[in-house]
């Protein structure tokens, strides 16, 4: 025993793959640790914040100020509000309004005065768009802030003249130290369309899926075990009627019967563990088979004879002398199952038809919000790529560790 | 030989195939105008007195004004200034002193597609015959219209009256005037006669010979795509209607699998109007830099009419017998979220247009004494004014298991809406959150459409508790109908239910306030009508709006054509699509990009 743990160990594959998993593992437990609270409270208002870290501007003006006076401070924030696109829209916009152009775009001053001096939101060149004629507007309410004063004044509403009065200035070379702002958000991976913090719900998300593939690998191996054990050793009727079933369950595609079994259930009873018994009961069949033609092998071997002209039971010759010898294979098989477990749960969350949505989060229910509200469309990657390179994470390091076994275990895979 | 045979017949199946792919029409870009949103699935009829058409280019009859491409209505609505254009009618309508009667001029210009005029016989044919077999028209207008009497091109429609003489509901009668299509008395004829005066068989006729009064026409519909073709000897031309044709030759709608597909195909410049909720829809100009518009630059970007509600259902004894329940969830929903998550900010606020049973507009804003229902109105999100709520009614939890109970019994309810509606589910699971915070277990269902139209418009129903759906937007007889939608007794155990008051609430107080609207004329009393409604609205909370919505959406890529209405533009063209009710108007002043 010591020595197989030992081999399993200095198999490389096995080792990678179970780094990995035992990183996420790590992750799921400490991360909340560090950020707690409920994965699925929608703290943003609005959808798909981008990943970053958020200031509380209320809580920064009220933090104390230094003065750094910054060299490129003006050009940065000219570069922010004036791109090279924009310069060129600008020509553009002379050319339409048949203005002269007699010095370079790059020459900023003069290009904001000769812009300053004609531009009108209301004229409306002939055969410009509605959608440039609003870039206008947008770009020219950009370069107004620009020209804006080097200070900005903040008021306050006076309680009983209801009138405006200045509390304070904010100037352009006015900074914060982040580390003394009272609120500020590091959103590593953004929100989702809810306004949720992605990477909590990601950590509570990866946890459930696991439980879901845990479940959902226990379940099916557990069936698909002792279904292959009782073939394979009884042989005969048994053998006849339980391949019957194998089959039957193997001509059907098992996500056909799962997207059925799931649809009738209806929503409202499917809960995450609910859902994994599904996804259980419906693959079985492939370990069921394997391990009867293990057993099939195995059961006329000398040492099982001998149990049985000792009279042993057939649970007895079952656990100790079969279940050992096709043990290491159980395992391999297990870890796939959980790994395609997790799989399923993710097809089946996609397809709308996994647990419900408003108790915990699932890998495959965040993407399938990210997918109705077209995250993969407008750019929002944050809500479902590393969601998408969890799951591959998961089961990579699950198959990776499969392998590893399967050549401690089959000497004939041995370098 | 057996072989040979095989492989003949093999070559003329690749052959026939290659054929009919081959037979697509192809349109000029530049004369063809494309839409999306509108035309799920393949045409079923032309027939304009029949049903089911599925047809939503030519047959439409859409929340903001009759789709007037191929069938005309006698006036166009404009939901911008509830305004009336005269279409085939000419000139105001006139109503007699005691608002039984009105009376409609048809143009002289007017003329059918076969070069035949337009008469009032057509418009009193038109009804005659939807009463008879039982159709949109004739559902929709019988109770309210006694009969229509013509004369040449004059047209008397005489309204519906009780038992005192009094008209059962001029505002619908209004209503006809810009709701109903208009068919020639001669092909309802035809109709009639080729299918032996069989009501069920006019309803299914295909209607292939259909006879038309608008600017377009059929051209090709297949399961792919349906387009129309601009009728140059169209009567409009003339210059007591518009003076010219419209602008685009082609009008063609493509079939899209969903609504990412539309708007794939809005952003790659394939799909010039597009009727589709886009979310983040600024998204696209500031950040995508594509050539694509909305109304209005800035948010809300279009104009709501209508206001998706979530509606409790008064068969269960829970919802019904506690208005404390109703409003206690109502007031702990976070609508602020909901506008910004489920509508990206496309609507405005509870805090800018306070909740009521109007819409955001001006003029039904205007109906209402605002200073007399601000007391009951709530902007949401308040959790301790909810519990407070609840705790004074006795809903209480009485066992400590952290959810309330009533009678004994934990209060479990869901909240329902079709699968794959994205914005309505979001709603729900903010339903559901605040649920939750107040210690009411709510849990969300989605099933498929198909299931869910049939259980909420059953008025036995008891499987769902909360569950959504939007009351009328706007149309002359508006904000009436709504109201009646909100809170009227009329559709009160009506099977198969799409009419309203979806949550069979019953007050008689409120019915009788209803009766009274249609006839009130005197705009402080309608006011007086209207606040009074809205107060018992407030305080019975039967169902509560989650956000305000358009009623139909309106994106425009600018790619092709250009000069589409826009909220700044001095026109007073609404956003409906260039399609619908006036909006019609900007398909004569679109413009080429590139001429």
């Amino acid at each position: 025993m010591k020595n197989t743990l030992r081999q399993i160990f200095h198999s490389p594959k096995f080792m990678t793959g179970f780094v990995i998993f035992v990183v996420i593992l790590l992750t799921l437990f400490f991360y909340p640790l560090f950020n707690p609270g409920n994965p699925l409270e929608m703290i943003g208002v609005g959808t798909f914040a981008k990943p970053g870290t958020y200031v509380s501007l209320y809580d920064a003006l009220n933090t104390s100020r230094e003065t750094l006076r910054l060299s490129d401070a003006d050009d940065n924030r000219l570069a922010k509000q004036l791109k090279a696109e924009d310069r060129v829209a600008m020509l553009e916009w002379f050319n339409a309004m048949g203005i002269a152009v007699d010095f370079d775009i790059s020459d900023t001053d003069a290009l904001l005065k000769l812009w300053d001096d004609n531009y009108d939101p209301a004229t409306k060149p002939k055969g410009m768009t509605m959608a440039k004629r609003n870039y206008y507007k947008r770009l020219n309410n950009a370069l107004l802030q620009l020209k804006a004063a080097d200070e900005i004044v903040l008021a306050d509403v006076n309680a009983e003249t209801k009138a405006l009065e200045e509390t304070g200035k904010v100037n352009k070379t006015d900074y914060v130290n982040v580390g003394q702002v009272a609120n500020v958000k590091l959103l590593p991976l953004g929100t989702d369309n809810f306004g949720r913090d992605v990477l909590k719900e990601l950590v509570s998300a990866t946890g459930t899926s696991i439980i879901i593939g845990l479940i959902a690998g226990a379940v099916a191996t557990i069936i698909g075990l002792t279904f292959g054990l009782l073939a394979g050793y009884l042989g005969g009727i048994a053998d006849d009627l339980i391949m019957f079933i194998t089959n039957v369950f193997t001509v059907i595609p098992g996500f056909v019967l799962l997207i059925l079994i799931s649809y009738s259930i209806g929503q409202d009873q499917r809960g995450a563990s609910v859902v994994a018994l599904v996804i259980g009961l419906t693959s079985w069949t492939w370990t069921a088979r394997s391990v009867r033609s293990q057993v099939i092998s195995l059961r006329n071997r000398d040492h099982v004879n001998l149990s049985k002209l000792s009279g042993h039971s057939l649970f007895r010759i079952i656990m100790t002398d079969i279940l050992p010898y096709i043990a290491s294979y159980v395992v391999m098989a297990f870890i796939l199952q959980v790994s395609s477990g997790i799989l399923s749960e993710a097809q089946l969350s996609l397809l709308g038809l996994g647990p419900k949505t408003t108790e915990v989060p699932t890998l495959g229910l965040m993407m399938n919000w990210a997918m109705l509200y077209s995250a993969h469309t407008n750019g929002s990657w944050w809500a479902y790529f590393p969601v998408i390179l969890t799951i591959t994470l998961i089961s990579f390091s699950l198959n990776l560790m499969n392998t590893g076994l399967d050549q401690v275990f089959n000497p004939t895979l041995r370098d | 030989m057996k072989k040979l045979l095989a492989l003949i017949l093999a070559l003329a199946m690749v052959l026939s195939l290659a054929a009919a792919s081959a037979q697509t029409v192809e349109l000029p870009r530049n004369e063809t105008l494309y839409f999306a949103g509108q035309q799920w699935g393949t045409v079923n009829s032309w027939n304009i007195i029949g049903t089911n058409q599925n047809n939503a280019m030519a047959i439409a009859g859409g929340p903001s004004g009759y789709r007037t491409l191929m069938f005309e209505t006698l006036y166009m609505y404009n939901f911008m200034d509830g305004s009336m254009t005269g279409l085939l009618a000419d000139g105001d309508y006139v109503w007699n002193d005691a608002m039984t009667e009105v009376t409609v001029k048809i143009k002289d210009a007017a003329k059918w597609s076969d070069g035949t005029p337009v008469t009032a016989e057509d418009v009193k044919r038109t009804f005659d015959i939807g009463v008879e077999i039982g159709n949109g028209t004739g559902t929709g207008y019988k109770a309210y219209i006694a009969e229509i009497v013509a004369d040449g091109k004059n047209l008397t429609i005489k309204a519906a009256v009780n038992e005192a003489g009094v008209p059962v509901n001029p505002l619908k009668v209004v209503d006809f005037l810009s709701g109903a299509p208009i068919a020639q008395a001669a092909w309802i004829d035809a109709v009639v006669a080729r299918n032996n005066g069989d009501a069920t068989a006019i309803l299914n006729d295909a209607g292939e010979d259909v006879v038309w009064s608008g600017p377009y026409t059929k051209y090709y519909a297949d399961d792919q795509k349906v387009v129309l073709v601009r009728d140059d000897n169209y009567w409009g031309q003339d210059a007591s209607m518009w003076g010219k044709l419209p602008v685009p030759k082609y009008i063609a709608h493509a079939m899209y699998a969903d609504n990412a597909a539309g708007e794939v195909a809005l952003k790659a410049g394939e799909v010039d109007v597009c009727q589709q909720f886009i979310g983040n829809v600024q998204n696209l100009w500031l950040e995508d830099g594509l050539p694509i518009s909305t109304y209005y630059e800035e948010a809300p970007y279009g104009v709501c009419l209508t206001m998706p509600t979530a509606w409790y259902n008064m068969n269960m004894p829970v919802l019904a017998e506690n208005a404390a329940l109703r409003k206690a969830i109502a007031m702990a929903v976070d609508y602020d979220t909901i506008i910004a998550n489920a509508m990206t900010n496309q609507s405005p606020s509870f805090a800018d247009v306070p909740r009521s049973l109007m819409n955001p507009t001006g003029g039904e804003q205007a109906l209402y004494n605002q200073a007399e229902v601000a007391e009951l109105q709530w902007a949401g999100s308040d959790i301790e004014g909810a519990k407070k709520l609840l705790d004074e009614a006795g809903i209480v939890d009485g066992d400590g298991d952290g959810w309330r109970e009533y009678k004994g019994e934990k209060i479990a309810l869901n909240a329902v809406c079709p699968n794959g509606w994205s914005d309505w589910q979001a709603s729900m699971e903010v339903v559901a959150a605040a649920g939750e915070k107040i210690g009411v277990e709510i849990t969300t269902l989605y099933p498929e459409y198909s299931i869910y139209q049939t259980v909420f418009t059953n008025p036995n129903q008891v499987e769902y508790a909360i569950f959504m759906w939007s009351p009328e937007a706007a149309s002359p007889s508006n904000p009436w109908t709504r109201v009646n939608q909100f809170l009227g007794t009329e559709y009160v155990g009506v099977e198969n239910n799409w009419s309203g008051n979806w949550g069979q609430y019953v007050n008689e107080e409120a019915d009788a306030l209803i009766k009274k609207i249609p006839v009130t004329t005197d705009a402080e009393e309608l006011k007086a009508l209207y606040t009074e409604l809205t107060k018992i609205y407030l305080t019975e909370v039967p169902s509560f709006s989650l956000m305000y919505r358009p009623s139909v959406f309106h994106a425009v890529n600018e790619s092709v054509w250009t000069n589409y209405p826009a909220g700044d533009d001095g026109r007073n063209i609404p956003p409906a699509d260039c399609t619908d009710g006036y909006g019609i108007a900007a398909l004569y002043e679109l413009e080429l990009v590139n001429p």
